[in-house]
């Protein structure tokens, strides 16, 4: 059963990668590309669009 | 009436954020305004109702003929993380309006809890496909409902005359334990 779990844990990490590719590269339709910068941003830093995440970037360039 | 007592439970009684303290972040992060509350109580609904469907149909149609049941909560977190993608590029593609208007919410979801709990949860009571899509529409209707009361709250909060060290995440967290006091006051209802 142990080759099955590991057939099916590659088979998921597979899945997660293609359809992460599948989703970025999928242009953002007219009038969404600024959704990012509509955020004010909320106690939740773990989310990929809090403004905390863009001073950081800016901080390092 | 068995589907009934299931729906009333989830949504009043065992509340997912008020009992289980589940989805907390989010319920605290995204509860400063109304609209804010409303399209992150929408964007939970439509998540938790779809990924509860693909978890269960993998749970059954692979994982229990495979008899690697043991696999359930890492599959379900990497099913649950594949879903949010794949809805966020759906609507990217073919429902604008949506996406416009759920986008900002969608990376959110990622880090509730509760979407991975109501998955679990299926599981655990072993529930029959009806009574698990019933179950998987009621907990989100119920973070909908006490996530709305709780912006509401808060957006009356910030012109009260709250003292100082109480203003921000305490009194918030004193307003979430009360509504948790009053919420229990369900129990026994059916």
């Amino acid at each position: 059963m142990m080759e099955f779990a590991a057939l099916w844990m590659v088979a998921l990490v597979g899945i997660y990668l293609l359809v992460y590719l599948m989703n970025k590269r999928t242009p953002v339709p007219p009038g969404c590309e600024n959704l990012d910068q509509s955020c004010g941003g909320c106690h939740l830093i773990t989310c990929t669009r809090n403004p905390i995440h863009h001073e950081k970037e800016e901080s390092h360039l | 009436m068995e589907i009934f007592t299931i729906a009333i439970t989830a949504i009043l009684i065992n509340n997912i954020v008020l009992s289980k303290f589940l989805g907390i972040c989010p319920f605290l992060g995204v509860s400063k305004k109304s609209s804010s509350a409303l399209g992150m109580g929408l964007a939970v609904i439509f998540v938790i109702v779809t990924s509860s469907i693909v978890t269960f149909g993998i749970y059954h149609l692979i994982l229990t003929p495979l008899e690697i049941q043991y696999m359930d909560l890492i599959t379900f977190i990497v099913v649950i993380a594949a879903l949010v993608q794949f809805v966020e590029m759906v609507m990217k593609k073919f429902l604008p309006s949506l996406y416009k208007a759920l986008g900002i919410y969608l990376p959110l979801i990622t880090t509730n809890c509760a979407v991975l709990g109501v998955a679990l949860e299926n599981i655990k009571y072993d529930y029959t496909f009806g009574q698990m899509l019933v179950y998987s529409i009621s907990v989100p209707v119920g973070y909908l409902l006490v996530i709305m009361l709780f912006s509401a709250i808060r957006e009356k909060l910030d012109s009260a005359p709250v003292p100082n060290a109480f203003k921000g995440n305490a009194i918030a967290l004193i307003v979430a334990g009360l509504m948790a006091l009053a919420f229990s006051g369900f129990a026994g209802l059916v």
